[in-house]
């Protein structure tokens, strides 16, 4: 800056002045020089123009925010002790999920795929065929959605109710068929003192073979054996002594045929 | 700006270990400390990695601050600055960065620091925005040199007194009325060019 005297002030004490002129601060006769230096001095007069611009510029810069996780970065870095708090804030910051929504989560993983075949054009009109039909077919039967709905009653003074209703139905069917069972019983026992003689079909069996209750192992055995040519005659034959003594030939045959 | 008793007390019950003082002088001291950062680095990474480490040299030496010789801020902004004259040094920014005075005196035929300043806003209605405005301040005042940028930063942006600012870069108050007045000039300088271009 050069430094020459303009209206008795020189350069550099105008460069002095100049911040306390702009703060306001400059009074009385001072600040008369210092207006008249501004005026008559080809350098002075721009650069007080120039500073005053360029503090409105400054001063219309507003104040930055600093990171919101500065203040922890800052804490952890020096102390330490704030990284408990730092872990506690991420965690908070993360949505809590509640085991409702888990369930849901897990189980639309599962439906969804599902659910994009069934959205599928073929699939829906399906459905809504089955829909409309299984509708009409109840609407015809004369079922409402009132019945359905106590149905699925599940009250437990309800379910209390039913089951008493119930089980007086079954008592009240029991004590009505009795009588037609003991009749029933009646006429059996009074058809076989009539006919004493006349053999059972099941009787000749049962002496046979007394153990056997269910006849499997006989239909097996012929079943088994009818498959042969050689044995045709003995799987085919009535049971007796002969054949009782031949139990052992006829089981070293089917023996021999299942490793043939 | 702050009691100096509690400041003292709050030093106190941090030097003694108290945790929840020291989160208290962090909360109350860390946009500052982020602003000066950013206004003379540039950059938001720059200032956060900055003021972490202001905060880290601050709680090692916080035990040789003595009220009695200045306030509190005043220490705080000495150490800010010292760290950021490390940090320019080690950037080496100082070649890249120019005043208006010295292009024009050491490098005749360079092109003036005013026209380096890329051209964003096309119309003159984007310049109406604060926003944009506020960038285009911010970007002219990196191109300040070092010591014309403190000082205004100091002064302007902190609203620190001269005394104060004398304290914090060393040098005295007519030093620092001069700089002041150097770096308001010389950025209305690089703004008014910026904007006759444009307009």
């Amino acid at each position: 800056m050069p430094d020459h005297t303009s209206n008795g002030m020189q350069c550099h004490e105008f460069d002095l002045l100049l911040s306390d002129a702009l703060d306001g601060v400059l009074t009385g006769a001072d600040l008369d020089r210092f207006q008249a230096h501004a005026q008559g001095c080809t350098a002075c007069g721009p650069l007080f123009a120039e500073a005053e611009a360029g503090r409105s510029w400054l001063k219309g810069l507003t104040e930055v925010e600093p990171p919101a996780s500065l203040v922890n970065n800052i804490l952890a870095s020096t102390t330490g002790v704030d990284t408990q708090r730092l872990r506690t804030t991420v965690r908070s910051a993360q949505p809590q999920v509640s085991w409702l929504e888990r369930m849901q989560a897990s189980i639309s993983g599962f439906i969804e795929p599902v659910w994009e075949t069934v959205r599928q054009p073929r699939f829906a009109m399906s459905f809504g065929m089955a829909f409309f039909a299984l509708s009409v077919g109840l609407t015809v039967l004369g079922v409402k959605p009132g019945d359905v709905r106590g149905l699925l009653n599940l009250r437990p003074s309800d379910i209390r109710h039913t089951y008493y209703a119930t089980q007086a139905r079954v008592v009240r069917y029991v004590d009505n068929v009795r009588p037609v069972l003991q009749l029933q019983a009646a006429i059996h026992g009074v058809k076989r003192s009539l006919n004493p003689a006349e053999p059972g079909p099941t009787k000749s069996k049962s002496k046979d073979n007394k153990n056997d209750t269910t006849q499997q192992p006989d239909q097996k055995q012929e079943r088994n054996y009818s498959q042969t040519d050689n044995h045709l005659i003995l799987a085919s034959a009535p049971m007796g002594p002969s054949l009782l003594c031949c139990d052992l030939s006829v089981v070293s045959v089917t023996t021999h045929r299942r490793f043939v | 700006m702050e009691d100096v008793q509690v400041v003292a007390m709050l030093v106190r019950r941090c030097i003694a270990g108290d945790a929840a003082a020291w989160e208290e002088i962090v909360q109350t001291y860390n946009r500052r400390i982020y602003n000066i950062c950013y206004r003379f680095a540039g950059s938001g990474d720059d200032a956060e990695d900055l003021t972490q480490e202001v905060f880290i040299k601050m709680y090692r030496t916080l035990s040789s601050y003595d009220h009695t010789k200045g306030a509190f801020v005043t220490w705080v902004t000495t150490i800010t600055r010292n760290l950021l004259v490390d940090h320019f040094r080690k950037t080496k920014q100082d070649r890249m960065t120019d005043s208006m005075d010295t292009a024009a005196s050491e490098h005749e035929d360079a092109q003036p620091l005013s026209e380096q300043i890329p051209d964003q806003k096309p119309t003159p209605d984007a310049h109406v925005r604060s926003r944009e405005v506020g960038e285009t301040v911010h970007q002219a005042l990196g191109k300040l040199s070092p010591e014309l940028r403190e000082a205004v930063i100091l002064r302007d942006l902190q609203d620190m007194d001269y005394k104060e600012i004398a304290s914090v870069l060393r040098v005295p108050e007519g030093t620092v009325k001069s700089r002041i007045n150097r770096g308001r000039a010389e950025l209305a300088r690089l703004l008014q060019r910026t904007y006759r271009q444009v307009m």
